[in-house]
């Protein structure tokens, strides 16, 4: 065993471990800082050669964004990403705590079936999707858009709700049933607030991966449906990429889901654990 | 009912003995209400689109030609052309390569910087919510930013690279580094979800083996690897077990750093079906192509579900 | 195009006075024909069109004008301009299952023989032909044939009207460093392959640039070069990518690319091509003249005075730069065709595209009264060069030549794609350029029995 006390030996590693986070988060940050300092550059700044590190901040881009069609699209993301996030939770929660607690023959295969339509890329869910709105008139509304993204929304519900409802006892379950409680009432009042942090965190993730959804509604929406991150890409344009432009754009698309994340980061964490890990 | 007769156990029961519990059929029967909603919902959204999939795969349907779309004369034939097509097969390797360089990086990285991360101190623990960000940015996003590093042009590292004398090559149009450079902006953005996962683990973990251990002079790797690698298995599998489901659906990095380029070097088996599909219109082949790869996806994850399994149920 | 007012040389009082006087004609004539076009007013009230392009110069000039055409037809226009990539994919996914989202639309050169060739456009001659849905003095012949030929089939259906022609000319953004090395502009692919040797890395400058569009850049080469992309379009479309022809001119031009071009540049898109070119990163390009004039034009532009432009070099086989353009159709599933050829005659007609041309500076215009134009003429030229001569020789030897005829098939998409892929296997020495281009060809066939087309054993 070493001489050195153990708290100092702690105390040097805990300061060696500082440093290296502290190096890894600036290395990993970079891009994104990368990228909202180019949100405020001067287009001529952005692609003079020689290439140019200063320049004078400027607030052209925002302003220009403002007055494109760029807030719409920002309000469409919310509205569309909060309400599939909403019909996802109503009708996934309950079935993902039936699933977890009705034992039945099947469930093996219904997991598997449920994890399975996370599998297949967009491209498979695309052209059906865009052919049935065509008649149905869904086509660039924003309910069109509720509607596909509940084929990832649901299954991520019930998948990780699924976990979730394995790691309350059912004891406390039983306890209820004891006391003279239905099935339902126990799952209102017993089981769903233990759970609040894993709906919580599955909320959130709904809300994340809709909201960061790119391929569906490019090809599901236009005018009036459109989302912020097709809108970041409407600056692609002929003549040139207004790269000033995109990039105000893309910080504007990522701040929401940014604040929200980190506001409920405590729950981010547990939730993308709980039922994972055997505890 | 007497509550405390004896009762045959039936399905939804527990096993405990002597609880007066309600009548069995009226508890199945709520499960039952409780799943149908989502069932019907899933089938609806998920089945019948996945029966045009498999419809239209049994046709050579070509929008430029609509009276394809109900030709079944010869529904295997997509496949079997699929089976000679050299440019699938290159699709393929390529999706191997990335999901298995992905998933590889997104696990040992995602450790390393998760084991860091739980270091006790202050500002350690301050630092954590900053690796949050790559995670949740818009992956479109995520694709611009590296656009924009990865483009000689404009990119900062390539210009401070120049200045230092030590240039480097245009990564995606260089044939044996863009899907490296690929890889590298995919864990960048995907690192943070498995060491995410290993922090929370490592939270849960139990305080007693390890002290045990250390008490017994223990030196910290044989820790690691004796008591706190085994603890994080799980965690781990299922890190990579939805990594690579993930990773078969890259598309915003592919389609704005490289489209498949230089060559064919980076086009993923996904991203051959989108352009089949909606540059030149060949909607059978596209989706026998889509079929191909969802099949094997499911296989793999059903391998490695039946092999590791994921739930994990606390009494 | 980076589209910017010609510098203005207003010192002669004669050209003031002419100016103004001409201008007071053309009020006059306006007010003469007043009438006829009020007795026409609101005949679409109540309509609504939907149309849509992707966001240009050009269309940023009819949004501007927009409203003086919604006073006068009555209808409201939806005009939509989302960005290329984007555009190009919702068009051909609208027009590909038929839909009526729009009533017109923009025809883009890299799919028009696709969406005509399929049947997804609507003819325009039922409109052409009716005096009273098109007056003579809207004047179709005065189209360029060059321009309109990618608009029109086979059999000389018209489908639409080009508002921009890609004319393939070349141009040097450093004529001082070919002069500095002894040389002239290259007239023929072997002089170009000697000046670009001579000058690549002189002062800090790459020889060459272009862009990965490589199925618009390389068929001139190889029809130069005496190859072909298909035996004989449209009867015949066998691809001929892997004939001895198409196998040099593939290394030939891979090679500019690969020896003499920017770090980077294979993944260039058209404007950071444009932009590496008129920030003086490379000397010499070949490429459609609305990418080139700009060199002397832009605001950003450090070579004005150094940009020289030529015709596009020969090869043994003669020279035949690339002539394509954009047009405005009107989709087969469209509810609104006539309204929608209403707007086509306003966007297209004489007084918008001469607007366009002579007071915003836009280049590509396609009317030959525009091009002939003297304020035209003026406007490009551009450091003693005449670019509307240039331009006007390209689209008039495309078109009355035919050989553009490649581009009009409705499968290139799928052939271009084997080519771009091909080139970029040739730069990056994946493959020898005789394999890669094999590889092209068998994979077109494969590509091309898929969308039923009989190919030559």
């Amino acid at each position: 065993m070493s001489r050195v006390p153990r708290s100092r030996r702690e105390r040097r590693q805990r300061r060696l471990a500082a440093a290296l986070v502290a190096l890894l988060a600036a290395v990993v940050l970079f891009p994104f800082l990368w990228l909202l300092q180019m949100s405020v550059k001067p287009t001529a700044d952005i692609t003079a050669f020689p290439f140019r590190w200063l320049f004078t901040p400027t607030a052209a881009h925002y302003r220009a964004l403002w007055e494109s069609q760029f807030p719409v699209s920002l309000w469409n993301s919310t509205v569309v990403s909060v309400a599939t996030t909403l019909v996802a939770l109503c009708v996934g929660v309950p079935a993902a705590f039936a699933l977890s607690r009705a034992r039945f023959r099947r469930e093996g295969a219904l997991a598997l079936w449920i994890l399975a339509t996370r599998m297949a890329p967009p491209i498979a869910f695309t052209l059906p999707y865009f052919l049935i709105y065509r008649h149905l008139g869904l086509l660039d509304t924003r309910l069109g858009l509720v509607v596909i993204y509940l084929t990832f929304n649901l299954s991520l519900v019930i998948w990780m709700m699924r976990s979730f409802f394995d790691a309350t006892p059912r004891s406390l379950d039983e306890a209820a049933w004891i006391d003279g409680a239905s099935v339902w009432q126990g799952f209102v009042r017993v089981t769903l607030p233990l759970a609040a942090p894993g709906i919580t965190a599955t909320a959130i993730l709904c809300f994340l991966f809709s909201w960061n959804d790119f391929f569906f509604a490019l090809i599901l929406t236009r005018t009036e449906a459109i989302t912020a991150p097709v809108a970041v890409v409407n600056f692609l344009n002929y003549e040139g990429w207004e790269w000033g432009k995109i990039a105000a754009g893309s910080t504007l698309v990522l701040l929401p889901v940014l604040a929200f994340s980190l506001l409920v980061r405590k729950y981010l964490v547990g939730g993308l654990t709980a039922g994972a890990v055997r505890g | 009912m007497d509550a405390l007769a004896p009762r045959p156990v039936a399905l939804g029961e527990p096993e405990v003995p002597g609880v007066a519990v309600r009548p069995v059929g009226r508890r199945d029967r709520t499960y039952a209400r409780c799943l149908l909603p989502a069932l019907v919902l899933l089938a609806v959204v998920t089945v019948a689109p996945t029966v045009y999939l498999i419809v239209t795969s049994l046709t050579p349907l070509d929008l430029t030609r609509p009276a394809t779309a109900l030709d079944f004369t010869q529904p295997l034939g997509n496949y079997a052309l699929l089976l000679h097509d050299h440019r699938f097969w290159n699709s393929v390797w390529v999706q191997a390569k990335l999901s298995a360089g992905t998933v590889a990086f997104q696990l040992v990285g995602g450790l390393a910087l998760g084991l860091l991360l739980g270091v006790r101190s202050r500002f350690v623990a301050a630092c954590r919510t900053l690796f949050l960000i790559p995670m949740v940015l818009p992956p479109i996003v995520v694709a611009i930013m590296w656009k924009v590093l990865y483009t000689p042009d404009i990119s900062p590292v390539h210009t401070a690279l120049l200045a230092l004398g030590l240039p480097i090559p245009a990564l995606i149009t260089h044939p044996d580094l863009a899907l490296p450079a690929i890889i590298v902006a995919d864990v960048w953005e995907w690192l943070p979800f498995t060491a995410l996962m290993v922090l929370a683990a490592l939270k849960m973990m139990p305080e007693e083996p390890l002290e045990a251990a250390r008490i017994d002079g223990a030196a910290g790797w044989q820790i690691l690897r004796h008591i706190v690698l085994p603890y994080l298995r799980p965690a781990l599998l299922v890190a990579g077990l939805f990594r690579l489901i993930d990773s078969v659906k890259a598309f915003p990095l592919i389609y704005i750093l490289t489209d498949g380029g230089p060559g064919t070097v980076t086009e993923v088996t996904n991203y051959y079906a989108f352009r089949q599909a909606f540059n030149f219109s060949y909607l059978g082949f596209s989706s026998a192509i889509t079929l191909a790869l969802v099949a094997a996806v499911f296989l793999l994850s059903w391998w490695f579900v039946r092999v590791v399994g994921t739930r994990g149920d606390v009494e | 195009m980076t589209v910017t007012p010609p510098p203005t040389r207003h010192r002669s009082t004669r050209r003031a006075f002419l100016r103004t006087s001409a201008g007071a004609v053309g009020l006059g004539l306006v007010a003469a024909r007043a009438p006829a076009v009020l007795g026409q007013a609101k005949e679409f009230k109540g309509v609504t069109l939907n149309g849509a392009c992707f966001q240009h110069a050009y269309t940023n000039v009819l949004k501007e004008f927009l409203k003086e055409f919604e006073e006068k037809t009555g209808m409201r226009v939806n005009f939509e301009t989302p960005a290329f990539p984007v555009y190009n994919q919702r068009a051909d996914l609208e027009l590909s299952t038929r839909g009526s989202a729009w009533d017109f639309l923009n025809i883009t050169f890299i799919y028009s023989g696709r969406w005509i060739g399929a049947g997804w456009m609507s003819s325009l001659e039922e409109f052409l032909g009716d005096r009273n849905a098109t007056p003579a003095d809207w004047d179709a012949g005065d189209f360029v044939s060059g321009a309109q030929a990618s608009l029109t089939d086979a059999k000389g259906t018209r489908y639409g009207f080009a508002w921009e022609a890609g004319a393939m000319i070349m141009a040097a953004s450093r004529y001082d460093l070919i002069e500095k090395a002894g040389m002239k502009m290259p007239e023929t692919f072997d002089q170009l392959g000697q000046v670009c040797a001579a000058i690549d890395g002189k002062d800090g400058v790459k020889a060459f640039v272009n862009d990965n569009l490589h199925h618009w850049h390389w068929p001139p080469y190889l029809l130069g070069w005496g190859g072909k992309v298909f035996v004989n379009p449209p009867e015949n479309l066998t691809p001929a990518l892997d004939s001895r022809e198409a196998v040099e001119s593939a290394e030939y031009y891979a090679n500019l690319l690969r020896q003499y071009s920017p770090s980077g540049a294979l993944s260039y898109t058209m404007d950071q091509g444009a932009l590496a070119h008129r920030t003086g990163r490379a000397n010499l390009r070949t490429q459609a003249i609305a990418w080139l004039a700009p060199l002397a034009t832009a605001a950003d532009s450090t070579v004005k005075r150094t940009v020289r432009f030529a015709y596009m070099p020969r090869g043994q086989a003669g020279a035949f730069p690339g002539s394509v353009s954009h047009g405005f159709g009107i989709p087969a599933g469209a509810k609104n065709k006539r309204a929608a050829w209403e707007f086509i005659k306003w966007a297209l007609s004489k007084e918008m595209v001469r607007r366009a041309a002579l007071e915003k500076g836009y280049i590509a215009v396609c009317r030959k009264s525009v091009i002939d134009d003297p304020q035209y003429r003026k406007n490009m030229t551009l450091n003693g060069q005449d670019l509307a001569a240039l331009y006007l020789r390209v689209l008039e030897e495309s078109g009355r030549l035919g050989y553009m005829r490649y581009r009009m098939v409705p499968v290139y998409p799928q052939v271009g794609d084997k080519m771009n892929k091909a080139i970029e296997r040739i730069v990056t020495n994946q493959q020898p350029a005789r394999e890669a281009m094999a590889q092209a060809q068998r994979e077109a066939v494969l590509d091309l029995k898929k969308a039923g087309i009989k190919i030559d054993a």
